[in-house]
């Protein structure tokens, strides 16, 4: 049986060392001695009835009438050590954190193995020399059969076994000795012997339970391991699943959009050829898909534009970036259509072109109305201002007198005649600059310009406007050498219409006040009057277009109503900002802000 | 700047009513001699015998606009040299910039003042070389 255990026990050790090294070493140690000595206390309930039935046998046995109070003195002992081993049981298993202190259970069991053990060593030291020989027979089995019970119930702990077959063998062995019997004797030196090879199997066994134990608990905390990866796994392969339906969904969505899409969509591979179209490509260009699904893409480019189509697609070839342009294309009746195009590659990881999607749509018909728009403001401005020049003209030579005096009332008339025709002329120019500044046709030509130097040019270039309302400009404060980046001409024309709105509004014989400070990174320009203020009304379309707070005034002193917008615009085309506010006594103060250079 | 002040001035116009009022603005504002020319394809002779210091083209014209009749002057050795000013409907300033690019002295925009257009003619002269 011992041999069987060693082997058994190797065999373990080899298994552990080979098959699953690293993850012994992976256990807790205060975990797998807890499992140990809950195995102690598992089967502590085998040895507290062995005890208690063998104590009762052994009581009976050796029950003499002069050595009757001794035997009742020692079952005594044996039922306080199977009381107290009953208990300490108990408490072991009622305990809720025995886990926790495994130390301390081990040492309870190892002060309660001691005592059994010295109790049968009390029985050897105090019986065996004054009984019969059968007797002695009998406590001799009964000794050695009670140490060697100990291994399978102390196996987990060899130190525990040794301390119970010490607390046994040692009396015995000194009663043995010191009997005077050369039997005896020679029994008592083999006892110790016999006692060492116990030791020896229980310490094997030891070894062996603890490999088990660690092993246990190494693979219990695989297998934890394993349940938790297996959870992360599921809840992966669940969001997988979901990105999966969400790609899906969006791939059907993209695909919905390509193919209601009023624009065509095409899909080409790296060398040109169309893999794929939408119905708007087939509505296009005239072809069912099955006709253009294979052939070139320069199938579709009017032959003149092959070059400039090869040069631009060898260049997204090469570089990767897309490329967007317009191209004559011809559609199957023959007829040339412009096409707005933006040709995107689709890139791997690897940095090979997989697809190329080209989105096109037919501009020839916003390009002529481009043009047919152009050729309306181009004549507008034409013939509108050549009449006006004569009308404006012959009026200004009447009325400076280069050809002579006039009767006074005929005089009156020219003038009116005269003023209406500049309304007129401004109001085109108004409409002809919102024009271009709202398509996108005016540029801006910056430069760092004095601001202080081109308030004062533009009051300068107003003053007679002011003087034909009787109203003066005046400059509160200036910004000599503060210097901001503007168009020059842009300027003055900003200055100009708030300039002459404010004469507008002032009162006969009134001041404009100019006033320039410096305002965080910006140039603030402030013109103020003491007009009738802006209305409650017309404060959020101010800046519209055709915009204009009191008809009553505007027929009087003209003015188109486009003049705040188009500063508005002007402005923000220079990064800066305009507004206006009340003035503390009644009045408007309309500013605009510059970035200060 | 020209060492002699601008006097002779030609200019080629088919609008009879802007021919008229450019004519009294030179001449009694601006105390200039005016020669006058409606018909543009007839312009080079009249600029050959006129011998004027300043031709003034408007730029849309029937039959020959100003920009084609000024590069018409530009071959005949005799007036390739006269300074041109075009007088001209087209707001743009790309418009203006492309006829300074041909090689214009100024442009004058319609409408403009005939009580100021012989001075800014003048201006116009003192800036040429």
């Amino acid at each position: 049986m011992n041999h069987s255990s060693t082997a058994h026990s190797a065999s373990l050790a080899v298994s552990e060392k080979s098959v699953v090294p690293g993850i012994a070493e992976r256990t807790d140690p205060r975990v797998v001695l807890a499992a140990r000595v809950d195995q102690l206390y598992g089967q502590m309930w085998l040895g507290i009835l062995a005890t208690f039935a063998l104590g009762a046998i052994a009581t009976f046995e050796l029950w003499e009438l002069r050595l009757r109070e001794l035997v009742l003195f020692w079952w005594g002992l044996v039922l306080l050590i199977t009381a107290a081993s009953a208990a300490l049981l108990y408490a072991y298993r009622r305990s809720p954190d025995k886990e926790a202190n495994p130390e301390q259970w081990l040492r309870w069991l190892g002060i309660a193995a001691l005592a059994a053990g010295a109790n049968w060593g009390f029985a050897a030291a105090v019986f065996f020399p004054s009984h019969t020989d059968e007797q002695q027979v009998f406590l001799a089995f009964l000794l050695v059969g009670m140490t060697a019970a100990g291994i399978p119930v102390y196996a987990s702990s060899w130190p525990i076994f040794a301390l119970y077959a010490a607390g046994i063998l040692a009396p015995f062995t000194y009663v043995l000795a010191t009997f005077g019997n050369r039997l005896f004797t020679e029994i008592a030196l083999l006892v110790p012997m016999f006692y060492a090879i116990n030791v020896a199997i229980a310490y094997r066994l030891t070894r062996v339970f603890h490999s088990g134990y660690r092993l246990r608990h190494a693979y219990g905390r695989l297998t934890e391991d394993y349940s938790v990866l297996n959870q992360r796994l599921e809840r992966q392969l669940v969001e997988l699943e979901e990105a999966r339906r969400q790609v899906e969904a969006s791939g059907r969505k993209l695909q919905l959009f390509a193919e209601r899409a009023p624009i065509a969509v095409l899909e080409l591979d790296a060398q040109g050829a169309i893999t794929e179209v939408n119905h708007a490509t087939e509505l296009l260009f005239g072809y069912a898909a099955s006709e253009l699904i294979g052939r070139d893409f320069r199938f579709l480019v009017k032959p003149e534009f092959h070059d400039e189509f090869y040069r631009r697609w060898k260049r997204l070839v090469d570089t990767h970036a897309s490329e967007a342009g317009l191209i004559r294309n011809t559609r199957r009746d023959g007829i040339d259509v412009v096409c707005e195009w933006t040709v995107t590659p689709l890139v791997n990881p690897e940095g090979t072109i997989i697809a190329v999607v080209a989105q096109g749509r037919d501009v020839t018909a916003q390009r002529e109305a481009e043009r047919v728009k152009k050729e309306f403001t181009s004549t507008l401005s034409h013939e509108l201002r050549t009449p006006l020049t004569s009308i404006i003209g012959s009026l200004q030579l009447i009325n400076t007198g280069i050809v002579g005096d006039v009767p006074p009332d005929v005089a009156e008339l020219t003038v009116v005649a005269e003023r209406n025709g500049q309304r007129l002329l401004d109001l085109i120019n108004d409409l002809l600059d919102i024009e271009k500044i709202e398509s996108g046709k005016v540029t801006m030509a910056p430069e760092v310009l004095p601001v202080d130097e081109v308030v004062r040019e533009a009051m300068v270039l107003n003053r007679a406007f002011g003087e034909r309302f009787k109203v003066r400009f005046e400059m509160t404060s200036g910004l000599p050498g503060r210097e901001v980046t503007a168009d020059r001409k842009r300027l003055l024309q900003v200055m100009t219409n708030l300039l002459s709105n404010a004469v507008k509004f002032s009162p006969e014989g009134g001041a404009v006040e100019i006033g320039l400070r410096e305002n965080g990174p910006n140039v603030r320009v402030a013109v103020q009057d003491r007009g009738p203020g802006i209305p409650e009304s017309f404060r959020t379309r101010i800046f519209g277009r055709f915009a204009q707070a009191d008809s009553t005034a505007t027929r009087q002193k003209g003015g188109t109503g486009l003049g705040l917008a188009i500063c508005k615009r002007l402005i923000e085309m220079m990064h800066g900002k305009i507004g206006f506010e009340d003035r503390a006594g009644g009045g408007t103060t309309f500013w605009f802000e510059l970035p200060r250079n | 700047m020209p060492d002699r002040p601008l006097n002779r001035i030609c200019y080629v116009e088919d609008d009879e009513d802007i021919q008229r009022i450019v004519r009294m603005s030179l001449e009694r504002v601006g105390k200039m001699t005016v020669e006058v020319v409606g018909d543009p394809t007839m312009a080079i002779d009249a600029i050959n015998a006129f011998k004027p210091d300043l031709v003034m083209l408007d730029w849309m014209m029937p039959k020959l606009d100003g920009p084609a009749l000024f590069r018409q002057m530009q071959q005949h050795a005799g007036i390739k040299a006269l300074p041109v000013v075009f007088i001209t409907a087209k707001a743009s300033q790309r418009d203006l910039d492309e006829l300074m690019a041909m090689g214009a002295a100024g442009t004058v925009s319609k409408p403009f003042s005939p009580k100021d257009l012989p001075d800014q003619l003048r201006e116009i002269w003192k800036k040429l070389p």
